[in-house]
């Protein structure tokens, strides 16, 4: 050691200095290095069993490998997905949607729901992407096959230019982004992959659901049969979907001969009114503060089967088994299993649910599109999948405009006076 | 000042770390753009030679192509830098530390370039996050050796004539700079995470890693404070100003952080309807957006920014086993 190193160590010998960083680093690396080469590569990509609903139809193990084995033979895997034509998908679109990212030989990219969706909606659509915890309102599971903003009726299916408007505007005030920089041609294959997952996920619904009207000769397995499976699961699933660009919703025009200020009040007038009853939700004043702890049907969903599942908990934690017969005794065995396995569902597959507060109408923000003929769709068909209701029978048309010129001005009325800025408000669409 | 009093290794590592510093850059890119597998095979560059692809191709191609293909062109010429950086050392320097040093820097660029390789050829994305953790690494090595070889790097405590420092605070220095080189590493190794979203990833897990990025950050910030703290406390101007650089990089980073949450995945739950909401974008996220990309690319490269600084910090500030070493003859094999 030389001098002046002994020197300025004076107080502490140098081979004890606690750290060494370059050291701690470089181990730091090598742990890194061989804990991700241990986890081995990757998992080829696979997709999720709808398990909560398997679990609410108490679902066997063995049920629940037939449905996954029918569905994988009908709409195939996440990298190589199968479009059957009674789908009416078309398979080129999905092979550029579908499978991992990468570039093809003209440098086009593929795989692109992994690039873009998928840590949001997750591989299968279930909105279980890895962000998903961190956002309000959670990301979209669309294997229930319903969705918020279309042109369409509210229980119908949007149609293929709704959610290419979704791509495209992204919805405001949810994370859900504008895919607005993608070109034409991406956002037509994402969009069928969408269509592509939902279709997936509402046929594997269905086939669950199927096991509760099987006969008792089927022995608890549904019958794989094309007529079955094709022509009566897929193609009614499939069938919504088609049938999507005639369900439009039809808009009058908007009424000529009234001016601007009466179309507003006698708006007002409804939105407070008993017949549209817009303020039981969205307040008298229109913030959004009115009846705000209701879930929409994805949360509603998860609620409703824990409280079943707490109810048969508690139900069974008071039976006595002491004069149960041995059938019956197996039968209370079984309910215990699928508690058990039901909480874990709930704890691994779902997210803790969340309220959907309606909108505070004013500050502008609608997730649906800001255009006047997208309010007329929200308010015509409500927001299917959320508490929103229609509008349609209750309120006639032409009156539903005087509504959207309402709502249009909120955001510019002061003191219950509409505002300056009048060219905001719809005379057109 | 003539060619033979150049002291070369510092030359070289100075040239290594600029290279680098771009690499990391195109790295973080082409993450940030899923570029990597813009080229599908690996060594050659769609069946060319790497070196020998047609530069009109390269320039006026995708921006995929663009950013994958000069991703490995940096990355090899890092290498080749490495290996001059080799031979300058075991000419020039004797100092063991040094030599080892180089001898783990060529080692990375190595097993990082096979690394990439892999990523690419069996597409796998685990593979790319121990590339983009390995990086940094080998960022951090070729920092530490530039500094090291600079003729200024002496200790602080070496410097004679200062005031003795009172011997509590004598080791805090030191010790939480070197804290802040393994913190600030873990939190790109955390990043990393965060940034290569595979699509079997549960939320569960993502929220893990998530606290993990945000408690290092907590970490990082107050070891950064304590260091320039200390630094300020010392008598002497000494790595005053390195511990300022660093503490104001992590503020930056803090907020570069926050910023590219929101560009990208929106106001997050638990900050909706606070005061966040009021300075939060009105407008819709926009996917691929130029100052989203740009903000969390950012965020990337100020996080291995803030790894170089607090490695130099840590090195003059005598941390060990510098300390040892540092005060050994500098140029062993130059002439006077
Ligand atoms: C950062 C997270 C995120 C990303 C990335 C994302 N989404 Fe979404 N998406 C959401 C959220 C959140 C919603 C739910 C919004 C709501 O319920 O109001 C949503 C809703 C949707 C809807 C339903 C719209 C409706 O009318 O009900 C579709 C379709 C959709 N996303 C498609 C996509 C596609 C396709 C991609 C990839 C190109 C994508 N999303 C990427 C978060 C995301
Ligand atoms: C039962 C409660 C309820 C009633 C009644 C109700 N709404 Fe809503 N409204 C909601 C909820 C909840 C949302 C948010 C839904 C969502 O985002 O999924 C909403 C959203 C909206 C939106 C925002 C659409 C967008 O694109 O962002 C408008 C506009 C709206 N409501 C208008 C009305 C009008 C007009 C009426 C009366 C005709 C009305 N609401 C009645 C609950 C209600």
């Amino acid at each position: 050691m030389t001098k002046a190193m002994s020197k300025h160590t004076s107080t502490q010998p140098v081979s004890v200095r606690p750290v060494l960083s370059l050291h701690v680093a470089a181990s730091l690396g090598l742990l890194v290095t061989v804990l991700a080469v241990g986890c081995g590569p990757t998992p080829a990509a696979s997709f999720r069993t709808n398990m909560v609903m398997a679990a609410k139809q108490r679902l066997t193990t063995d049920q629940e490998r037939q449905v996954a084995t029918i569905v994988e033979a009908m709409f195939g895997t996440p990298d190589e997905p199968v479009a059957l034509p009674e789908t009416g998908l078309d398979e080129a679109k999905l092979l550029l949607a579908a499978g991992p990212v990468r570039s093809d030989i003209v440098g086009r990219k593929n795989g692109l729901y992994r690039e873009h969706c998928v840590h949001c909606h997750g591989i299968t659509g279930d909105g279980l992407g890895p962000t998903a915890a961190f956002l309000n309102p959670y990301p979209r599971d669309y294997r229930p096959g319903v969705f918020k903003f279309k042109s369409t009726e509210r229980a119908d299916k949007p149609t293929h230019a709704d959610l290419k408007r979704i791509l495209h505007n992204g919805i405001v005030g949810t994370s859900m982004p504008s895919f607005a920089l993608l070109g034409d041609a991406q956002v037509d294959a994402l969009v069928e992959y969408v269509k592509y997952l939902s279709m997936r996920g509402e046929t594997e619904i269905k086939l669950m659901q199927a096991y509760f009207e099987l006969d008792d000769d089927a022995q608890g397995k549904l019958p794989e049969t094309r007529e079955f499976l094709v022509d009566e699961v897929l193609a009614g699933v499939a069938e919504k979907w088609k049938s999507a660009a005639d369900a439009a919703i039809p808009v009058p025009e908007m009424p000529a001969d009234i001016d601007l200020a009466a179309s507003i009040a006698k708006g007002k007038e409804l939105f407070h009114g008993d017949k549209a009853n817009c303020v039981k939700c969205h307040g008298v004043t229109a913030l959004g503060d009115g009846q705000a702890n209701d879930y929409d049907d994805w949360n509603k969903a998860i609620v409703d089967f824990g409280r079943e599942i707490a109810g048969s908990r508690e139900q069974a934690a008071k039976t006595s088994t002491a004069e149960m017969s041995p059938d019956e005794l197996a039968e209370h065995k079984a309910t215990l299993a699928w508690l058990e396995k039901s909480r874990q569902v709930l704890d691994g597959d779902s997210l803790r649910p969340r309220t959907i507060p309606p909108r505070n109408l004013r500050q502008a923000v609608y997730r649906g599109g800001r255009r006047p003929l997208d309010l007329y769709y929200r308010i015509h068909a409500g927001i299917h999948g959320a508490p929103m209701p229609a509008a349609k029978g209750t309120i006639p048309p032409e009156e539903i405009w005087h509504i959207v010129n309402y709502i249009r001005s909120l955001p510019y009325e002061f003191d219950g006076e509409l505002g300056a800025d009048r060219s905001m408000v719809a005379s057109g669409r | 000042m003539s060619i033979r009093s150049i002291h070369w290794p510092h030359a070289v590592a100075c040239l290594l770390v600029a290279v680098t510093a771009v690499l990391l850059c195109f790295g973080a890119l082409v993450t940030t753009f899923d570029a990597a597998m813009a080229v599908p095979d690996w060594p050659a560059t769609y069946g060319h030679n790497m070196f020998l692809f047609p530069l009109s191709e390269w320039l006026h191609g995708p921006w995929d192509l663009f950013l994958e293909h000069g991703h490995r062109l940096l990355g090899a010429a890092a290498g080749m830098v490495a290996l001059v950086l080799a031979a300058a050392t075991f000419l020039q320097e004797r100092r063991r530390i040094v030599r080892w040093l180089v001898v783990a820097a060529v080692a990375l660029v190595i097993v990082q370039g096979l690394l990439g390789g892999a990523r690419v050829l069996l597409d796998d994305r685990t593979i790319a996050k121990v590339h983009a953790c390995t990086g940094p690494l080998f960022f951090a090595v070729a920092v530490a050796i530039a500094t090291l070889t600079a003729s200024g790097s002496k200790p602080s405590r070496r410097s004679d004539g200062e005031p003795a420092v009172r011997a509590g605070d004598a080791n805090v220095l030191p010790a939480a700079s070197a804290c802040l080189v393994a913190a600030s590493y873990i939190q790109l190794v955390a990043g990393a995470q965060l940034r290569h979203l595979d699509a079997s990833l549960d939320p569960q897990t993502f929220r893990q890693i998530v606290v993990v990025h945000l408690v290092g950050a907590a970490v990082v910030a107050v070891l950064s404070a304590v260091s320039a703290a200390a630094a300020w406390r010392r008598p002497g101007p000494a790595q005053r100003g390195w511990a300022t650089v660093v503490f104001l990089l992590i503020a930056c980073q803090v907020l570069l952080g926050g910023a590219a949450w929101v560009a990208n995945w929106g106001v997050p739950a638990v900050a909706q309807g606070t005061m966040l909401d009021a300075i939060a974008p009105t407008g819709p996220v926009v996917a691929r957006s130029l100052q989203g990309s740009v903000v969390v690319t950012l965020h990337v490269v100020l996080g291995m920014a803030i790894l170089a600084a607090s490695v130099v910090l840590a090195i003059r500030a005598g941390a060990a086993p510098f300390a040892l070493e540092a005060a050994k003859p500098q140029r062993a094999g130059a002439v006077a």
